[in-house]
């Protein structure tokens, strides 16, 4: 029999057709669990509750699971990548809301840093999507076109026309599955009945989001008075992110047998709802309020995920609504921030894309020996690395400014920048102070260790844009570390940039960063180097005391064909930037790195967030003329 | 960490979280290779004297005999870990604290001379504690994570969040959206939702999550039906001494 496009199955036969899918398939549908639905295997079509609304949890937990072990290790080693799917597997019954979002999850983990374990997952699953001819009432598909019909990224699509499913295949597989189901012709009369009950399931939908231009508006409405409402009523439990099936951020942490020294790495879901997720070691948040947080989701879904992924970042399925137990509806607060809202903001858009490209598991780290380590404070030291394997040691490249994910299997991941230059082969430097599991334990760690590194990740200092011009680079504590490779790189291109002046502020002078290359930094030709500390205490200091924005008084530096660099704790950053601001610098002639919670520097956690910026890929060095519109707070 | 040595200390409580370190068997041998338990009168005939690596103090205070080991307890153990409910937030034996000490006190017992007993307490009231092990009783899995993680000197991998997000992650039918109250959302996570993977409204007896808006679900909860005794008791049946909660039974 040939494959046909377009074909029939009849309802009596719904049993034998589901009976030959699980014969050559892992096959999941939805099935009854209490008074709500969940998809779950499926060993024969008396298991199936075709009738659903929506499950609990979306579809997606078969692609990118709730726990789900990335990678096994042994003192060290890697001993496995994760398991790869046993078979095929097929997804029956998905409804068009689901499917739309699977696609837009495509474009999170398909992209130049292709998540293996979800690809592995993607490729061997057909999905039998199912148009809705009933609907919930909390579904709102038609607000982003992603139902009640379906359009694409099925393998076979059914609607139900009453005692008969028509069947669309989509793809070579699914027209596989006609054939060999052996299934009828459809009429052209079943394609009109089709049209038909989805205008009809259309009209059923009650409720709507008015999309057009909604981004903007709510970009100019981030702290609309509804906020501090919906402040008052969130539980901040995590299940709208949870249940939402285009939400996508895992973290992920270490577990070690009692061994110690060998174990797994998983990933879970993890949720922007939650207090911890954007706390950074010593405990400073990023949003740390319910609100914020809940700002995040919201605006993660109907802002920001346009700007990332080209593509609104909701689906309309309703999940969120259904099971907050607070009834909190976010279509009812977009429409209540955009009823007779007038003004609008654009999303902000970077010029640039960071370099970097990916061989193989890009979460698998590789290793790499300590050959130096130098103590720089009482609780900061650089080690200097260099890859185990040359070749990859002597391909190895990076910008200044950007960072590595440092592994130490059974304690965890953690973010580092790049504290050497580029110009030095051979090695690289990491300069770390020990404030969170990784980094106090690397104080363990001797000359001739081996540590997993992966990276280097993000856009660094604008070191080709500076060429020509003035520097005046502004770092403050440990913030000196990810611009010590600005200060070599110039010294060792002197000729090629204009005047050079370093402004370097610590709490005291025993927390200052490599202060035996303060004379080499003096020598620099044209070079002038201002120092500070909050509170010299007992020692000797000849220099200033004061904050760092004090030196701005005996800098020589003017904003005239200058560019500013600097990174520290937000605050000093923020009096920084606020500063020279008033002194006459324009916003684009500064630049400034940031910190963010990391737990994998490809875009993927979703944890490093600012508005729609990943601080990984985006950054961690922004222009702050261009970031300086962000809905959310940068400092 | 070499081999650690390990105490365990009961204070007023029913002996169900140590029961549970006996109920470890298999984890319990692997467990015992690396530590060092020197002091378990559940477990052991050997007592040894201190100071002790780790000190896991079960129960609440109660008592003014109470207070003073519980110091004593502290200067002999280099990590203290609040085991347990009744130990963290004064748990089931808190729920005395809302009414007279004397009224209460002639409800359970007759030689009325003989007892002299305090407010009940999460040991916290009295000495600083380092990790808090949750729950009633404590969970088996976050016990033997705990272990690990002192012997790696990391800070242990509990979930400060609510229940909610195990319960999701375990795909569990909402009790909450089958008419049942459920202190999942206001209750820090790490018992894997095991209460509402039973189809049973969470009890809250691991106390206040890292973010509690407990004023918010007490509400729901009176949308739900319940009387406003029915709420207070709902807060504080467990954590009823800590701010969080409290919040929560004043909430209506």
């Amino acid at each position: 029999m040939l494959p046909v496009e377009v074909a029939v199955l009849k309802k009596a036969d719904v049993a034998s057709f589901v009976g030959m899918l699980t014969k050559d398939y892992k096959v999941f549908g939805p099935t009854k669990k209490e008074n709500q639905f969940a998809f779950g295997p499926i060993d024969s079509a008396a298991d199936l509750s075709l009738d659903y609304t929506t499950t609990i949890l979306p579809p997606k937990k078969y692609f990118h699971q709730p726990v789900e072990t990335m990678m096994s290790f042994k003192s060290g080693d890697v001993t496995s990548e994760g398991a790869k799917l046993d078979g095929k597997q097929l997804l029956f019954g998905v409804h068009p809301c689901d499917v739309n979002a699977i696609l837009l999850l495509d474009k999170v983990y398909r992209d130049k840093y292709e998540d293996p374990y979800y690809a592995d997952k993607r490729d061997n699953t057909v999905i039998v999507a199912m148009n809705c001819t009933e609907v919930g009432q909390n579904c709102f598909c038609s607000s982003f076109n992603t139902g009640p019909g379906l359009d694409e990224g099925y393998d076979l699509l059914l609607t139900d026309l009453g005692d008969k499913y028509l069947v669309q295949a989509g793809s070579a597989a699914g027209k596989d599955l006609v054939a060999k189901a052996g299934l009828g012709s459809a009429a052209a009369e079943d394609l009109v009945a089709k049209d038909k009950v989805l205008r009809a399931a259309q009209n059923k939908i009650g409720k709507k989001v008015d999309t057009e231009n909604l981004a903007e508006i709510l970009n100019a409405n981030f702290n609309h008075p509804k906020w501090q409402e919906v402040k008052d009523s969130c539980l901040a439990c995590g299940t709208c992110t949870t249940v939402c099936p285009t939400c996508y951020c895992f973290s992920v942490a270490d577990k070690v047998d009692l061994t110690l020294v060998s174990g797994e790495r998983p990933r879970v879901w993890d949720s922007c709802l939650l207090k911890e997720f954007a706390e950074v070691a010593l405990g400073h948040n990023f949003r740390k309020e319910r609100d914020a947080r809940f700002k995040q989701r919201f605006y993660h879904k109907l802002s920001y995920f346009e700007s990332q992924f080209g593509a609104p970042g909701c689906v309309g399925c309703g999940r969120c609504v259904t099971f907050c137990v607070k009834n909190i509806d976010i279509v009812a607060i977009a429409n209540e921030i955009a009823s007779g809202a007038e003004e609008t903001k654009p999303s902000v858009v970077l010029s640039k894309k960071a370099p970097g490209e990916c061989k193989g598991n890009p979460y698998k780290p590789l290793k790499a020996v300590i050959k130096g380590i130098k103590q720089q404070t009482y609780d900061t030291t650089t080690y200097t690395m260099s890859f185990v394997d040359d070749k990859v040691q002597q391909e190895y490249k990076y910008d200044p400014g950007t960072f590595n994910m440092i592994t130490l299997f059974g304690i965890g991941e953690a973010p580092i920048s790049i504290s050497s230059c580029a110009d030095e082969k051979g090695t690289f430097d990491h300069t770390i102070r020990a404030v969170g599991n990784v980094t106090k334990a690397l104080t363990q760690y001797k000359v001739g260790d081996v540590v997993g590194v992966r990276g280097p990740y993000g856009i660094g200092w604008p070191v080709e844009e500076m060429k020509g011009k003035n520097v005046l680079l502004i770092a403050g504590g440990i913030g000196l570390a990810p611009l010590r490779p600005v200060i070599n790189h110039i010294k060792n291109r002197r000729s090629e940039y204009g005047k050079f002046e370093i402004l370097y502020g610590a709490k005291t002078p025993n927390d200052m960063l490599f202060t035996d290359e303060f004379d080499t930094l003096r020598i620099i030709p044209d070079t002038n180097l201002l120092l500070t500390t909050d509170n010299p205490g007992g020692v000797k200091w000849e220099h200033n005391v004061g904050v760092v924005t004090t030196l701005f008084e005996k800098m020589k530096s003017v904003p005239e064909n200058t560019i500013m660099v600097t990174c520290g704790p937000d605050i000093m950053m923020k009096f920084v930037v606020k500063g020279l601001l008033a002194k006459g610098w324009a916003p684009e002639q500064i630049y400034v790195s940031l910190e963010r919670r990391m737990n994998c520097g490809i875009k993927k956690c979703g944890k490093c967030q600012i508005g729609p910026l990943f601080c990984c890929q985006d950054g961690p060095v922004f222009n702050y003329g261009e970031i300086q519109g962000l809905p959310e707070e940068i400092f | 960490m070499a081999k650690p040595r390990i105490a365990v200390f009961k204070f007023s409580s029913c002996a169900g979280c140590q029961l549970e370190i006996v109920n470890l068997e298999n984890a319990l041998l692997d467990v015992l290779g690396a530590i060092d338990v020197a002091y378990f009168v559940m477990a052991s005939r050997d007592m040894e004297e201190g100071p002790y690596d780790i000190g896991f103090v079960e129960g609440a205070v109660t008592s003014p005999h109470e207070i003073e080991r519980i110091k004593e307890v502290r200067k002999n153990c280099k990590i203290l870990v609040a085991m347990g409910t009744c130990a963290c937030t004064g748990g089931l034996p808190s729920i005395k604290n809302w009414t007279s000490q004397r009224e209460m006190e002639a409800r359970v017992y007759t030689e009325l001379w003989a007892i002299n007993s305090t407010t009940a307490y999460g040991i916290d009231h009295y000495v600083p504690v380092d990790v808090y092990l949750r729950g009633c009783p404590i969970d088996l899995n976050e016990l033997v994570d705990l272990v690990k993680a002192a012997l790696l000197g990391v800070a242990p991998p509990f979930r400060p969040h609510a229940i909610c997000v195990e319960c999701k992650l375990k795909e569990n039918a909402c009790v909450m959206l089958q008419g049942k109250p459920c202190m999942g959302p206001v209750t820090a996570g790490g018992c894997g939702a095991l209460c509402p993977s039973h189809n049973k409204g969470c009890e809250g007896c691991r106390g206040p999550n890292n973010d509690t808006n407990a004023a918010s679900l007490a509400k729901t909860f009176a949308e739900m039906g319940l009387s406003k005794a029915d709420v207070v008791r709902k807060f504080r049946k467990y954590a009823g001494n800590t701010p969080q909660f409290n919040e929560g039974a004043e909430a209506l």
